[in-house]
C-alpha cells in the first residue's frame, strides 16, 4: 500500500517537472527571438550603450534558463524506469533544447564579432555605424523578454559568464550533452504538419505587407516607383490600387 | 575592385571586416557620404534612403572610376547584400537613375565567420509562412517542404522560434517593423536566391577573398619557381610527348595502323610499358588514367583501405555533377562515410570533419574540398608510396607490353590507308564503364570496416547455428 502511494507521488512530481522543462523551452524561444531581434540593431544607427545593456540583461536571463533546464532535462533523463510515452516527450525535449542551444550559440558568435567590429568606446566611431533606416533601438523587445516567468530564475542566481566564455560553455555543453546522452537526432518525429503554423491564432493586419510594397512619392515629388514619367499622378494611383 | 583593395582607409578598420565593408561605411559619412533621403510610404516614412544614381556618382568619384566600373562595383555591393533594393527587390542590381537603396544591417552582411544555416532559413520560412498566410512563393513553398521532410526532427523548434521571434518583431514601432521585415527580406534573396536571380553567393563568398589575397603574394618568387616546375616538367615529360618521341608502334595519325589506340585503351588488362611509367611521375598521373586508379583499387582492396578512394571519387561527382543531384549526393556521401558509425568511414581530423559536416548543412560544389583534398594528401603520403612498392604494381609492371615500332613500306602505309573504320562508340564505352563500376560493386568488401561488420555478422549466424 505504502509502495503504491509512493509511486503515484513519484509520477505527479516527474509530471510537473516534465510540465516546468515545457515552459522553460517556451521561455527560452521567447527570450532567445528577443535577443535575436535586438541583436539585429548592432552597429546600425540605433546601437548605443543602452541596447548593449539590453541585450546583455536578455543574454543573462537566457542563460539562466539554459543551465537550470539542462540540470533538470540530465535528470529526468537519468530516471531509468519511465512509461513509454513519457520516455518520447523528454527525448523531444532533449532535442529541441539541443536546437534551441545551437541557434542561440550562432546568434552569440555573431554579437561578438559584430560588437568587435563596432567598438562603442569613443565618440567617432559612432560615425561609423550603419544608417539601416530604423529609429528605435530594442527597449520594446528587451521588455518583453523581460516579462518571462520561470520557477527558477529568481531562485538560482548564478552570474552570467562573458560572452566568449558563454559561447565556449555552449560549445562544452553541447559536446557534453551529444555524448552523455544517446538519443539519435532523427528519431524524433516532429508533432507539427507541414503548414499547420499558418492556421494558428496570430492574425496579422493587412497593411504591413502593402507597406513595403507600395512606393509612394520621394521627397522631390519625382515618381521614383511606379513608372518613368515625371509627372505622371495618374500612373501613381493605379499602382496604389494594384 | 582593384581599385578598393589600392585605396587607403580613413576608419579604423577592425580586423574582421573586409575593404568592400570598409566602403560601405565610408559611404555613411555625413558628410561626405552618399546623400540620403527620406522614402515615404502610406502612413510612415522611413529615412536613410539612398538613390541608386547617388551611389553610381559617389562611387566614381571616390575611386577616380568610369560611370561603367562604378555600376559593376554598385552592383556588387548589392548582389553581397551589403545595400539592398527597395523596390524591384529580387534584383540584385543597381539601377542608375532615381531608384531607391537602403544599408544592410551588420547583423546580416555577408560574412564568413558564419555559414547560413538551414535552420535560419527554416525559420523564416515558417515566420513568413505566418505573415502571408501560407500564400509562399513557388521557389520558397518547395524549400519549405524540402527543409520540413529533412529537419523534421527539428520542426517543432523551428515553427515555436519562427512564431517567437514573429511576436518579438511586433513589439517594435510600425516603421522600424517594415525596416526589419525589408531586411531579413533582403538577407534571404541573396543568400537563398529566388530562380532566376543572380546574386554573389553562387560561388561562395570566400572564394572572392581569397583571390585578392593570392594577387599580392610575392610575385618574383612565383616566378623562379614557374621557370623550375617548367624544366622540371619538360626533362620528366618528354619521352611521352608524340610531338618529341615517337609514340610506340607507331603514331595512328601517321600510318592509319590502329595498335597504339587499342593497346592504350581504357580498361585494357596489360598497359603499355609507357602508360605504367606515367604512374610513377606523380600521384595525379596515377589517379587520372583509369586503368591507373583501377589498379591502385585494387592495391587499396587488398589493404582493406577502399573508402578513401571511394570517398575521393564521389567528392568527384559531387564537384562535376548537376546541380539538380547536389544535395542528395551530399547527404549520401554523409551517410556514407562521415556520420559515426558510418559504413565506410573515412579518418580525417576533428577539424576538417567539423568544418566539412558544418558545411554539408548547405551543400554547394566544393563543400568537400577541405575533406577531399586531406584524403587525397593521406593517399599521397602514405599509400602511393606503398603501392609503387607492392606486388600488385610490380605485377602490373612486369606484364605491361614494351610493343616494337612498327616499319611500314610505302604499299603497307596504302594498305593501312584503306583499312580505316570508326573506333567505338562512345557510348558502348560508357556501357563498358557502368558494367564494370557494378562489378566492382558486388564484388566483396573493401575497406576494414566492412571486413570487421562482415565477420561480426557470420559470428552472429555462427552463434545461432
Amino acid at each position: 500500500m505504502n509502495r503504491w502511494k509512493r509511486s503515484v507521488g513519484e509520477i505527479q512530481a516527474r509530471r510537473r517537472q516534465v510540465s516546468e522543462c515545457e515552459q522553460a523551452q517556451a521561455a527560452l524561444s521567447k527570450v532567445t527571438a528577443c535577443f535575436q531581434q535586438i541583436a539585429t540593431c548592432i552597429g546600425s544607427n540605433t546601437d548605443g550603450s543602452s541596447l548593449r545593456e539590453e541585450l546583455e540583461d536578455t543574454r543573462a536571463l537566457a542563460y539562466r534558463i539554459c543551465t537550470g533546464m539542462h540540470r533538470r532535462l540530465l535528470g529526468l533523463l537519468a530516471e531509468t524506469e519511465q512509461v513509454q510515452e513519457d520516455r518520447e516527450q523528454v527525448e523531444r525535449m532533449w532535442v529541441l533544447f539541443l536546437c534551441a542551444l545551437e541557434n542561440f550559440q550562432q546568434n552569440l558568435r555573431k554579437v561578438s564579432v559584430l560588437q568587435e567590429s563596432f567598438p562603442l568606446g569613443q565618440r567617432r566611431d559612432r560615425r561609423a555605424l550603419v544608417n539601416s533606416g530604423a529609429t528605435g533601438g530594442g527597449s520594446e523587445v528587451a521588455g518583453r523578454a523581460a516579462t518571462v516567468q520561470m520557477p527558477w530564475v529568481t531562485a538560482e542566481g548564478e552570474q552570467k559568464p562573458d560572452l566568449k566564455i558563454h559561447i565556449q560553455e555552449i560549445d562544452d555543453l553541447l559536446q557534453e550533452m551529444l555524448q552523455r546522452v544517446n538519443i539519435p537526432l532523427w528519431s524524433v518525429e516532429s508533432t507539427q504538419d507541414a503548414w499547420a503554423e499558418v492556421c494558428k491564432e496570430l492574425q496579422e493586419e493587412d497593411t504591413l505587407d502593402d507597406l513595403m510594397e507600395v512606393e509612394v512619392v520621394s521627397q522631390d515629388g519625382k515618381a521614383s516607383g511606379c513608372c518613368s514619367h515625371s509627372n505622371c499622378r495618374l500612373g501613381c494611383i493605379f499602382c496604389l490600387l494594384n | 575592385f582593384r581599385a578598393i583593395c589600392q585605396s587607403d582607409h580613413p576608419y579604423s578598420l577592425s580586423p574582421m571586416m573586409c575593404p568592400l565593408e570598409a566602403v560601405v561605411l565610408e559611404m555613411q559619412d555625413p558628410k561626405t557620404g552618399v546623400k540620403s533621403q527620406t522614402q515615404r510610404l502610406v502612413i510612415t516614412t522611413i529615412p536613410h534612403a539612398i538613390t541608386g544614381e547617388d551611389i553610381v556618382e559617389w562611387i566614381a568619384n571616390r575611386f577616380k572610376v568610369g560611370a561603367a566600373e562604378a555600376r559593376a562595383m554598385g552592383t556588387m555591393m548589392v548582389a553581397f547584400g551589403y545595400i539592398y533594393p527597395l523596390q524591384d527587390h529580387k534584383r540584385l542590381i543597381i539601377k542608375p537613375d532615381a531608384s531607391l537603396y537602403r544599408f544592410q544591417t551588420p547583423y546580416f552582411w555577408p560574412a564568413q565567420q558564419w555559414p547560413v544555416e538551414d535552420t535560419d532559413y527554416a525559420i523564416y520560412l515558417a515566420k513568413r509562412n505566418i505573415r502571408k498566410k501560407g500564400m509562399l512563393e513557388l521557389h520558397e513553398q518547395e524549400q519549405y517542404n524540402n527543409l520540413h521532410k529533412w529537419m523534421n526532427h527539428k520542426w517543432d523548434f523551428i515553427v515555436m522560434q519562427a512564431k517567437e521571434q514573429y511576436r518579438a518583431g511586433k513589439e517594435r514601432k510600425k516603421p522600424d517593423r517594415v525596416v526589419f521585415d525589408c531586411q531579413e527580406r533582403a538577407y534571404w534573396v541573396v543568400h537563398r536566391p529566388p530562380p532566376g536571380t543572380i546574386s554573389g553567393m553562387d560561388y561562395g563568398l570566400e572564394r572572392l577573398f581569397s583571390f585578392v589575397k593570392y594577387k599580392y603574394k610575392s610575385f618574383l618568387y612565383k616566378y623562379f619557381y614557374f621557370c623550375y616546375r617548367l624544366v622540371k616538367y619538360s626533362t620528366t615529360y618528354k619521352q611521352h610527348d608524340p610531338f618529341l618521341y615517337p609514340c610506340l608502334p607507331s603514331n595512328p595519325w601517321l600510318t592509319d595502323d590502329v595498335t597504339y589506340w587499342q593497346l592504350n585503351m581504357q580498361n585494357i588488362e596489360n598497359p603499355t610499358k609507357m602508360r605504367v611509367e606515367r604512374w610513377t611521375f606523380s600521384f595525379g598521373e596515377l589517379l587520372s588514367d583509369p586503368r591507373g586508379r583501377d589498379d591502385f583499387r585494387l592495391f587499396l582492396k587488398k589493404e582493406f583501405s577502399g573508402e578513401n578512394l571511394a570517398f575521393w571519387e564521389a567528392c568527384e561527382d559531387l564537384k562535376w555533377g548537376t546541380a539538380a543531384t547536389m544535395k542528395e549526393k551530399a547527404q549520401q556521401i554523409y551517410k556514407t562515410f562521415l556520420a559515426r558509425g558510418a559504413p565506410r568511414w573515412i579518418n580525417i581530423d576533428g577539424k576538417t570533419m567539423e568544418i566539412t559536416v558544418k558545411g554539408l548543412s548547405h551543400p554547394h560544389r566544393y563543400v568537400l574540398d577541405a575533406a577531399q583534398t586531406h584524403i587525397y594528401m593521406l593517399m599521397k603520403k602514405d599509400s602511393y608510396g606503398r603501392y609503387l612498392k607492392s606486388p600488385v604494381f610490380k605485377e602490373t609492371q612486369k606484364k605491361a607490353v614494351a610493343p616494337e615500332p612498327h616499319n611500314f613500306s610505302d604499299s603497307q602505309l596504302e594498305q593501312n590507308a584503306k583499312k580505316r573504320r570508326p573506333s567505338l562508340s562512345p557510348i558502348i564505352l560508357r556501357q563498358q564503364e557502368e558494367e564494370q563500376k557494378a562489378k566492382l560493386a558486388a564484388s566483396g568488401p573493401v575497406d576494414i570496416t566492412q571486413v570487421m561488420s562482415k565477420l561480426a555478422q557470420k559470428k552472429g549466424t555462427e552463434h545461432r547455428t
